[in-house]
């Protein structure tokens, strides 16, 4: 109720400014009217018609019946009319100067003009032409736009107003507000954070500093950070020697030069071509071993036999016969065995004594004699610890060897890499021309492995988990 | 025989080994982040003496660590990094099969990195320690630096070695540490010597990108992670060494002669600056600038006797020395532009010398073709329309030899258009009584400053040819006077061995010069090893003979290969005389 209430205000409200609106465009329109310039653009508001129509008594004392039965129409049509004007023209044409509605006709100007620059011209025209969509687009009416008065109204603006003065005065002072005071307490932290974290090993920009010059900071208890996990344990010396004595880098030999000296060349050419006739020579060992044996293939004689066996039979039974019998008299052998007699015991024992003895006796004697024989114990001495000296050299000298060796770390022995040749008609005279031959990589690759400083490992072969199955599609099926 | 029986594999070699999957459950990762935490920390696999006892009885390959390296890697504070790691990845993969992006997002800021400057200072505890291990670091460096950046490692990996490269090339230009040079057909091998070590490293060249598939790169990638981080502190230590600016800064003069209006056409401005580092054109700032570097002399103590000559003879080095170091100083080099580029001018400029080349081809170029103080001009190509008259057009083996022969050779030989003397390997250091090639006697004969009489008849005959046409006879003469001198010296060569070593010196007085002196005490030199040989006791004597065997079949070993040198030479000439008529 109260709600219809405040609307029926509202309208009431809204007519009467209509109606003074009204007034005032019929006073503007009397007072145009009378002046002698005024055109009217439409001609339809006459006042003939408005009389000629039928009037119907209505009372005015209310104020319904003033909107329902009033007639606006005039007002509106000139008020149309105004705005029409003004959006086409820009103002009211009665105000406009005589200049800016007319012009005087000359007749058609002359196409000579034109004609002599016409291609010119109109492609100018072409590129200086809005586009059509532009054209819709436009701004089509010449009244300007309203003001937008909020553009140019700030909410609040006297208290944002006080507030900066205030905090310019306290700048002045020299007092920090506490939000910024809080946000300078937390950046640096924040910054170095996330620089430690975000920085990766390979980033190209990344510092380096004097690794060797800066002492260790000893901060806090050598106990704390050893049992806190903070102190990094001492390398053991043992893992500073290197596994290999090979260089890191070994020169390739002077007949791999680009434009090499022909003696190296053609000893690098003899090097590389043993170890290819080495290696000819192991796969076809390889070949031999594995050649089927003639003497293994089935021949007709072969194949006949096969098929006779056990059906001739065989002469050689007696003889297996015979064997037989001699095993049983070499089993029967064993099996007897005459018993000892007491004097015979008595007699061996006797024997073993007197061997003894005698065994023991030369043993003495022998010793006796050794005194005598000390010079040539003494040679033989020396000579056994030669031996032993140069065996002890030979290994020696053997581990050394060794060392320059690539030891065998895992599944796969070292295979050493081809070696680098260039042909005598594949040599390039001149730099430019110059083919190289190798890769750097692999070389650096085989050198870590040659150094034992990795295992020799081949690529690692893709398993699949499940078997492929294959399944036609019903389309493709229907085609097949 | 009493007692509790002993259990087999319980002590001994048994229990100090353990393999390979034993030490990466015990570690508790992967199989290839226990590789990669291996290769970093620098524990590699053993091979035991026993191998059957060490595999409890069986013979079966395996892999095997010891157990001591194994405990001493669960210290690692690594090895925590790569268990986040995975614990990330997996995270990683879950969010994205939730497509939950924000969650990715957050992810990936906070990946989980770790640094390898404590493993750097564990490995190598002296700066000294890092530079021995330096060969391998170089090497791997300069090889990801010429990977194309199409996924094989990361683009970042190969920038940062890209980088490093660089610095440590221009730390050699500006210590003047170059000594060798060899091109071989596998690569680029260089050595320098720094702070009295000496560094080897092999540069591939720059276009052969083959990717061989039986090397593992993630392995390789391994390596370069840990010589990258170590490369890095070498770099900065040399630097400041030096006195130089680490980072490396171009000098501003040199920044102010660089300055090109066309430099947007190479590279991105952020870009540029490492590009012109990379040209190795300009020289490097230094924290005090010192406009000329004096020149330390040697300390001098009162000295008696022998070491006086030692000194001297010390000193003399060291002055040779420095003539070698500014081999090029002076010159003004010009390189065409078929010439590998990065190389000749990181040769030319360890030496001292000037070096451009032009515009289109890299930035950084310091001066243009048309310069008329420009003396040598590097090309490599049979001919070339505009020449200049007051320079030398010459081949890029020129340079290379020049350093090996740490003397300016004489350009003749390496003209245009002419077949190049062979390259020899600097690497070799040839014995005596070993074969030397003819090309290197002659430069040793230059080295030490004799300039052989048929040489410059030759050089003038040279000359003449080049001003008159060839004549067939004059040809002949030529050929005849060399072979002459050639057997000459090699006459000479035996001579001077055979009264080094040989007993038997057949000196006979009456052809003796006597009023030369040197001769004179060579022959009391002689007499006295003859005497002291005749004094030598059986053993000795047996073991002296034998050396002298030695020696003396290689000595004829070098001859036979020296008269087959020649055999093949005047085969070639006979050849060349054939088709020239």
């Amino acid at each position: 109720m109260h709600h219809r209430l405040a609307c029926n205000k509202h309208h009431q409200k809204k007519t009467k400014k209509k109606k003074r609106i009204m007034a005032a465009a019929r006073r503007l329109k009397r007072v145009i009217a009378s002046q002698p310039g005024f055109l009217n653009l439409k001609s339809t508001s006459d006042p003939a018609d408005l009389v000629s129509s039928r009037r119907k008594r209505v009372n005015k004392n209310k104020k319904k019946n003033w909107n329902k039965h009033s007639d606006i129409n005039d007002v509106e049509e000139f008020l149309e009319d105004v705005r029409l004007q003004e959006r086409t023209t820009g103002g009211l044409l009665s105000e406009k100067s005589d200049d800016s509605l007319f012009f005087l006709d000359i007749g058609q100007p002359k196409k000579t003009e034109e004609t002599a620059e016409p291609v010119e011209r109109k492609r100018k025209k072409k590129a200086s032409r809005p586009l059509r969509i532009d054209l819709i687009l436009q701004h089509d009416s010449l009244v300007p736009p309203p003001k937008d008065v909020l553009a140019y109204q700030q909410p609040n603006a006297k208290k944002i107003r006080r507030i900066a003065q205030k905090a310019e005065q306290l700048a002045a002072k020299g007092v920090v507000p506490r939000r910024q005071k809080q946000l300078l307490k937390r950046r640096p932290v924040a910054k170095t954070t996330k620089k430690a974290v975000t920085e990766a090993n390979n980033n190209p920009d990344r510092e380096y500093y004097d690794i060797w010059g800066l002492e260790t900071k000893d901060s806090g208890d050598p106990w704390y950070l050893q049992q806190t996990g903070k102190k990094l344990v001492k390398r053991p010396e043992r893992l500073n020697e290197k596994p290999s004595v090979l260089p890191a880098v070994e020169v390739i030999a002077p007949g791999g030069s680009y434009n090499p000296d022909i003696f190296s060349h053609q000893a690098l050419l003899q090097e590389a071509h043993e170890v290819e006739v080495k290696k000819q020579k192991e796969e076809d060992k390889i070949e031999r071993q594995l050649a089927v044996n003639k003497a293994d293939t089935a021949t007709e004689e072969t194949i006949f036999r096969e098929q006779v066996e056990g059906l001739v039979e065989e002469e050689n039974e007696e003889e297996t016969v015979h064997n037989e019998d001699e095993e049983d008299v070499a089993v029967g052998g064993i099996a007897l065995g005459e018993k000892k007699t007491e004097r015979q015991r008595k007699r061996e024992k006797a024997v073993r004594i007197k061997e003894q003895q005698r065994l023991a006796e030369r043993r003495q004697t022998g010793q006796r004699q050794q005194l005598f024989q000390l010079r040539s114990i003494k040679v033989s001495i020396r000579q056994q610890e030669q031996k032993t000296k140069a065996k002890q050299k030979q290994r020696k000298a053997k581990q050394e060897a060794q060392k320059a060796q690539p030891r065998r770390l895992g599944r796969l022995k070292f295979q050493a890499p081809d070696l680098e040749v260039q042909l005598s008609d594949e040599l390039a005279g001149t730099l430019r021309r110059l083919k190289p031959e190798g890769s750097v990589a692999k070389d650096r690759f085989k050198s870590l492995q040659k150094r034992n400083l990795i295992e020799p490992r081949e690529r690692a072969k893709f398993k699949r988990r499940y078997k492929l199955k294959y399944v036609e599609k019903r389309a493709f099926r229907e085609i097949t | 025989m009493g007692g509790i029986q002993k259990k087999k594999f319980e002590r001994g070699s048994a229990t100090n080994y353990i393999t390979r999957n034993k030490a990466r459950k015990k570690l508790q990762l992967s199989l290839p982040d226990f590789r990669r935490l291996c290769i970093l920390k620098g524990i590699y696999p053993h091979e035991p003496k026993h191998k059957k006892k060490v595999n409890k009885g069986s013979t079966a390959p395996r892999t095997f660590y010891l157990l001591k390296d194994i405990r001493f890697l669960l210290h690692e504070p690594i090895v925590g990094k790569f268990r986040d790691y995975k614990v990330f990845v997996r995270k990683l993969k879950k969010a994205y099969g939730k497509t939950e992006w924000s969650t990715v997002e957050r992810l990936r800021e906070n990946k989980p990195t770790y640094k390898l400057d404590h493993v750097i200072k564990e490995r190598y505890p002296t700066f000294i320690d890092a530079l021995r291990d330096i060969d391998d670091a170089l090497c791997m460096c300069f090889l990801f630096s010429t990977f194309a950046r199409t996924g094989k490692c990361h683009v970042q990996t190969i920038q940062l070695c890209r980088r490093l490269t660089v610095e440590w090339m221009n730390y050699v230009i500006a210590s003047r540490a170059l000594r060798k040079v060899f091109i071989s057909i596998k690569g680029l091998y260089y050595q320098a010597e720094v702070m009295g070590q000496l560094v080897t490293w092999l540069v591939p060249y720059q276009f052969s990108h083959d990717h061989p598939t039986d090397v593992d790169y993630r392995v390789m990638a391994t390596f370069t992670e840990l010589y990258t981080t170590l490369l890095g502190f070498v770099n900065f230590r040399l630097y400041h060494s030096l006195n130089l600016l680490y980072p490396p800064k171009l000098d501003s003069k040199a920044v102010s002669e660089l300055k090109e209006d066309n430099e947007d056409d190479y590279a991105m401005n952020s870009e540029c600056y490492i590009e012109k580092l990379s040209a190795l054109s300009a020289s490097l700032a230094r924290v005090v600038s010192t406009a000329e570097e004096e020149e330390a002399e040697l300390d001098q103590f009162p000295v008696d006797g022998e070491d006086m000559e030692k000194m001297e003879a010390r000193e003399k080095e060291q002055k040779w020395q420095e003539a070698q170091k500014k081999l090029f100083e002076g010159l003004k080099i010009f390189l065409n532009r078929e010439v590998p580029r990065e190389s000749l001018a990181f040769v030319i400029r360890c030496f001292g010398g000037n070096v451009s080349w032009d515009k289109s081809v890299c930035i950084g170029s310091t001066y243009e073709v048309t310069d008329e103080t420009i003396t040598h001009h590097i090309v490599d190509r049979p001919s070339i329309d505009k020449q200049y008259i007051n320079r030398y057009y010459i081949q890029p083996q020129w340079v290379y030899d020049c350093v090996n022969a740490k003397i300016l050779l004489p350009v003749e030989d390496y003209f245009l258009g002419v077949t190049l003397p062979p390259h020899l390997s600097p690497f070799v250091e040839e014995k005596d009584g070993d074969y030397i090639p003819p090309e290197k006697l002659k430069i040793m004969a230059l080295q030490r400053g004799e300039k052989p009489a048929h040489e410059q008849e030759e050089d003038s005959e040279e000359e003449d040819e080049q001003s008159e046409d060839e004549e067939d006879e004059d040809d002949e003469e030529e050929v005849d006077e060399e072979e002459d001198a050639e057997e000459e010296n090699l006459k000479k060569m035996e001579e001077q061995k055979s009264r080094g070593k040989s007993p038997q010196v057949k000196v006979t007085p009456g052809k003796v010069k006597v009023e030369n002196p040197a001769r004179l005490e060579q022959e009391e030199k002689a007499e006295e090893k003859r005497l002291a040989i005749m004094m030598m006791n059986k053993k000795e004597k047996y073991l002296y003979d034998k050396i002298m065997f030695g020696k003396k079949r290689k000595v004829r070993e070098a001859n036979k290969l020296a008269a087959k040198r020649k055999a093949y030479d005047n085969a070639e000439k006979a050849k060349k005389k054939k088709t020239r008529k």
